[in-house]
């Protein structure tokens, strides 16, 4: 390049130097974009599983005979995450999102990049499907995404404890139930008490438990979105909750603690009563498996609905799970549908709950021998999906629920008198866009 | 003076192993942290129990189901880097070259840019480059990442590459050129031996800069095409959803050290020298 | 100190007349130089070609995208809905300005930058120290060692510091419970004072090593004459440190530090990854993160992050001119 230091001829270099760049730029441009993709590949964006997701999408592939291909694509393993890369993908106008899979809360917002259900393929995908889930996939009275499978949380209890604290636990028992039993017990609760998404699920469900909702007309416009947080359910789950932290109940990580860190709290010595997921059953078997922990452990593990808040009410548990959605500009919508009617099907969600730990949504799957017998507990999954609430649908559920998060954790720091209002105030002025997040 | 030679030596056996304790404890941390299966995590202890020290957390992303994922941000990595590395030393030599050794108006504005970009906040310049990327189908590229990787590596490239082309007599270039030879060999003869250390430390400078990016990793990337290692670490899960993804984590960070303790072991000295006469001339 | 010509104050500029000013600087060849105009003007163009396309590059990827930043920061503009891209001018200035959240942000990110340069520069210093007066035979140790933290990925870093804090799968906890208020139950990402103990630290491992080369640079340039001759004074070591040593070493010290306190100001991987700005833990790269990638709210995102910009550009102004700092006279140019 330093040749030319001795001639004034830069006419001749400036082309040089140019041509050279352009080359540089054409190989990287070459190089750096990836694989070319036959017509009828179908990218399915999946969250992280055990495998189960790409298992299907080969059965599907196979079953297709050539009219389709699925390949799967990774997205984040926290719901929060998921969300922001699908709706950047989907802003931008990809048309690689033939398939998603998408956590109910944030199907409102990206309600507007779906290709529309079919009428026949939303007859076919919600028959026998459960309330919760049917609800989370739904927006603005319209179906706009397929449910997959749908996730609860039901409240999981050490036998033991329960029978010292006199507990009958053939009957749904209330959270104040608990906390007297945990205290009189010097027990521990297993409670999800972390600055993240598990803290909107906790308040949610207590909210909906005590018969109010967090928002009470999700499908307004951001500035005339309307909480109910100032109210006696928003009061009643305050109350819980900061007893909880107040008390120490939650065990001394409690601040930081989710889903997996209350497992291991309700599996060590101080374990009593954990609202969770159904993971927690094969991840604690498989320990058993492994040798680290007792088999008397899950001799003494009983299960049951979500905790109610009012004693005469019943509980709404939590509801998550993954619904199909297909993008508006995948080249293919028609035969995107196609692939998840298939995926759906009965027995691909039996076979994902056995092999995942993931129950379906659909309740005939259910009637399948295998899940008794990995999941003794299903029918209680069942019955729970029935009664699940789903968070807030709104398209600002990530204003809501950070804004929950950041006010509601951690349990020791809320106060039934004044979080409620602190928190309807800051959420509401952020949706107003006068405050940041 | 014997006996103060032994104090001496014992004295510097002290301080050799605190710096060591303090450069390596927290990688040995995480090390034996690879090593423990998800029921052993929450023991409370350094290392694994005994007993259950187990490589499965290598196999998981190696040969089991985080395979995908973290070969595939792997590859993305190595090749980001190394690309963005070359562009940047390319063009930093280049650059250096002339700062070095030539006169020509602005070239004190030419180093005060490239002071300036190197301050500059990453995270102001993503939202930006995101919103353009994804209007000319960069987002989720190669090209996406090296492209922002250069106003990371560039600037340094310059300061140490320009300090470098200061030390070097180029009076052998004339010397050589009095002697006969053209322009091009006198170059090629007498200064690119001499450039050729300061090119290469740069080189190694300059890799480390972009491996280590985190924002612009998650920021502009969204699927196995692109993404580099430290933002795949955050993909990992554990047996389940709500599993902590602990060991995988761990296993992945061991591997993605590996290289960086390499280039460390073989050109510490280049490095220091690299680092020290780029930034303080004083 | 001898060199640190202050090179981009005399910014030269296109005009030909310069060229005498510019070229007596220069020493190689200013004997030649004056017969042959032609040559001036071919070297300045040379001398272009070749920094040109790193200079370009360089505005590309920084100048046109901030300047975009400053564009749509004065719009209320979300990425889901498109449609309703709003122009409110310095509206999302106001919004940020007089929210607590900036400020509390604002403060805790300065809380970081000061604590860890003032660990780092006393830690650095004392491993320049060792490195300077080590034996030949631990030197390349040493500076092996070193050099690990410098060189491993800062999401690594971060990992490995939360993993051995964390209430779960941590061991520092039974490792420090005789140290008075740590005890089995000490949850350390849970109060904002502890959380940033562990965020400080892993930044302070990382980063110390850089700002100690940086330093090991200027001890080597403190003139060996001076520091005998105060021996031979009988000076203390400590008066040999703080009256010859330290003030010649006046320009390297400030250039770590202010490097060290702009890359500390936007820390953000060590933030995201232990706490992801929970419980008071939250700094402004977090914040423009929270605002434009999580919300997708470009507009007030993008205000967040010039407000971000203009701190940085606050700081190195202040710090060059008030201690004189000279950053650029550093590369000793011929400029």
């Amino acid at each position: 390049m330093a040749t030319s230091r001795r001639a004034p001829n830069t006419v001749k270099n400036r082309p040089r130097a140019a041509a050279l760049a352009s080359i540089l730029m054409g190989t990287l441009l070459v190089t750096g974009c990836g694989s070319g993709e036959s017509e009828n590949t179908l990218t399915w964006y999946i969250n992280p599983d055990a495998g189960g997701q790409a298992a299907i999408a080969e059965k599907c592939t196979t079953e297709a005979d050539g009219r389709y291909r699925i390949e799967t694509s990774l997205l984040p393993s926290d719901a929060a995450s998921q969300r922001e890369q699908l709706a950047r993908r989907l802003a931008a106008g990809d048309s690689s999102l033939d398939i998603m899979s998408l956590d109910p809360p944030f199907v409102p917002e990206l309600a507007g990049f779906l290709a529309p259900v079919p009428d026949d393929v939303a007859e076919a995908t919600t028959e026998n499907v459960v309330e919760g889930a049917l609800a989370g996939a739904t927006w603005k009275d319209e179906l706009v995404t397929v449910p997959f499978w749908a996730n609860t949380q039901i409240l999981w209890y050490r036998k033991s404890v329960a029978e010292a604290a006199g507990l009958d636990m053939t009957k749904p028992v209330t959270w104040d139930q608990l906390i007297e039993a945990a205290e009189a017990q010097d027990k521990e609760l297993g409670v999800q008490g972390t600055q993240a998404e598990s803290m909107t699920v906790w308040v949610n469900a207590l909210i909906e438990s005590a018969g109010g909702s967090i928002v009470t007309n999700p499908e307004a416009p951001s500035d005339e979105l309307e909480l109910g947080l100032v109210s006696d359910a928003g009061r009643e789950a305050a109350r819980i909750i900061s007893t909880i932290g107040d008390e120490n109940l939650g065990g001394p990580g409690l601040a930081t603690q989710n889903e997996n860190a209350s497992l291991d709290l309700f599996q060590s010595d101080s374990g009593s009563f954990m609202v969770n997921y159904p993971f927690v059953w094969p991840a604690t078997v498989g320990a058993v498996e492994s040798g680290t922990l007792d088999q008397a452990l899950v001799d003494d593990i009983g299960w049951g609905v979500f905790p109610r808040v009012l004693d005469d009410e019943a509980a709404a548990p939590p509801l998550g799970g993954i619904n199909l959605g297909v993008g508006a500009e995948s080249d293919d919508p028609e035969l995107a549908y196609e692939a998840v009617q298939c995926i759906v099907q009965v027995e691909n969600q039996a076979e994902y709950f056995v092999t995942n730990g993931n129950p379906p949504s659909n309740t005939e799957a259910y009637e399948d021998p295998r899940i008794e017998e990995s999941f003794p507990m299903a029918p209680v999954i069942r019955d729970s999906l029935q009664d699940a609430a789903p968070r807030p649908q709104t398209p600002f559920y990530n204003e809501v629920s950070t804004g929950i998060q950041q006010l509601w954790a951690p349990p020791g720091a809320v106060d039934p008198d004044t979080t409620p209002e602190e928190s309807s105030d800051f959420i509401t002025a952020v949706l107003r866009g006068e405050r940041l997040l | 003076m014997t006996n103060s030679g032994t104090k001496n030596k014992v004295l510097w056996a002290i301080v050799t192993v605190l710096v060591l304790v303090y450069a390596l404890f927290p990688v040995m941390s995480i090390l034996a942290t690879s090593f423990k299966a998800p029921s052993d995590l929450t023991s409370g202890t350094f290392l694994p129990s005994s007993g259950t020290a187990t490589t499965s957390n290598y196999e998981q992303i190696l040969v089991g189901d985080a395979q995908g994922l973290f070969l595939s941000a792997l590859r993305n990595s190595i090749g980001i880097s190394l690309i963005a590395t070359f562009i940047a030393v390319v063009l930093a030599t280049l650059c250096a070259y002339a700062i070095a050794r030539l006169d020509f108006p602005g070239k004190g504005l030419v180093l005060t840019t490239a002071l300036a970009v190197s301050i500059f906040p990453v995270i102001s310049i993503v939202t930006p480059l995101f919103n353009l990327w994804r209007t000319i189908g960069l987002y989720d590229t190669w090209l996406g990442l090296i492209i922002p990787y250069l106003s990371l590596t560039l600037p340094i490239s310059i300061w140490t590459l320009a300090a470098f082309f200061r030390q070097i007599p180029w009076e052998l270039e004339q010397a050589a050129q009095v002697d006969g030879a053209t322009t091009w060999q006198a170059f090629r003869k007498a200064i690119v031996p001499l450039a050729a250390p300061g090119v290469f430390t740069t080189a190694i400078i300059a890799f480390f800069i972009a491996w280590n990016d985190f924002v612009y990793g998650i920021s502009l990337t969204s699927t196995e095409t692109a993404r580099p290692v430290p933002a795949a670490l955050a993909f990992f899960t554990g047996a389940s959803q709500f599993e902590a993804p602990t060991g995988a984590i761990s296993a992945a960070a061991i591997i993605v050290t590996i290289p960086v303790v390499l280039l460390v072991l073989l050109f510490q000295r280049q490095i220091v020298s690299g680092l020290t006469s780029g930034a303080v001339k004083g | 100190m001898t060199s640190a010509i202050p090179a981009p104050q005399a910014e030269p500029t296109s005009s030909p007349e310069t060229t005498p000013s510019v070229k007596t600087r220069s020493t190689p060849e200013k004997k030649a130089r004056p017969q042959y105009s032609d040559r001036v003007r071919a070297e300045r163009r040379l001398g272009w070609l070749l920094a040109g396309p790193a200079f370009i590059v360089m505005l590309l990827v920084t100048l046109y995208p901030i300047l975009q930043a400053a564009f749509e920061s004065l719009f209320q503009f979300r990425l889901t809905t498109p449609d309703e891209r709003e122009f409110v001018g310095l509206g999302n200035y106001a919004v940020i300005l007089t929210d607590p959240v900036w400020w509390r942000d604002l403060g805790t990110t300065l809380i970081i930058t000061v604590i860890t340069v003032a660990v780092e520069l006393v830690l650095g210093f004392a491993l320049a120290l060792v490195m300077d007066k080590a034996l030949r035979s631990i030197k390349g140790v040493l500076r092996t060692a070193i050099l690990v933290p410098y060189g491993i990925i800062t999401v690594v870093s971060a990992f490995a510091w939360f993993y051995a804090f964390d209430i779960n799968s941590g061991y520092v906890n039974s490792w420090f419970d005789w140290l008075p208020g740590i005890d089995e139950n000490t949850n350390w990402f849970a109060q904002t004072g502890t959380a940033l103990f562990v965020i400080m630290a892993s930044e302070i491992w990382k980063t110390t090593p850089f700002i100690s080369l940086l330093l090991l640079a200027g001890l080597a340039q403190v003139p060996g004459e001076l520091t005998e001759a105060a021996k031979v004074d009988g000076a203390t070591w400590w008066e040999q440190m703080s009256r010859v040593i330290i003030p010649n070493m006046k320009a390297a010290i400030m250039v770590a530090v202010l490097f060290r306190a702009l890359d500390a100001f936007r820390i953000f991987d060590n933030v995201f990854i232990m706490t992801n700005g929970a419980y008071g833990t939250e700094v402004l790269s977090l914040l423009a993160y929270r605002q434009s990638i999580s919300r997708l709210e470009i507009g007030l995102g993008s205000a967040v992050s010039v407000l971000l910009f203009l701190c940085v550009l606050i700081i190195s102004f202040v710090a060059i001119r008030l201690f004189k700092v000279d950053l650029a006279g550093t590369q000793g140019g011929k400029s």
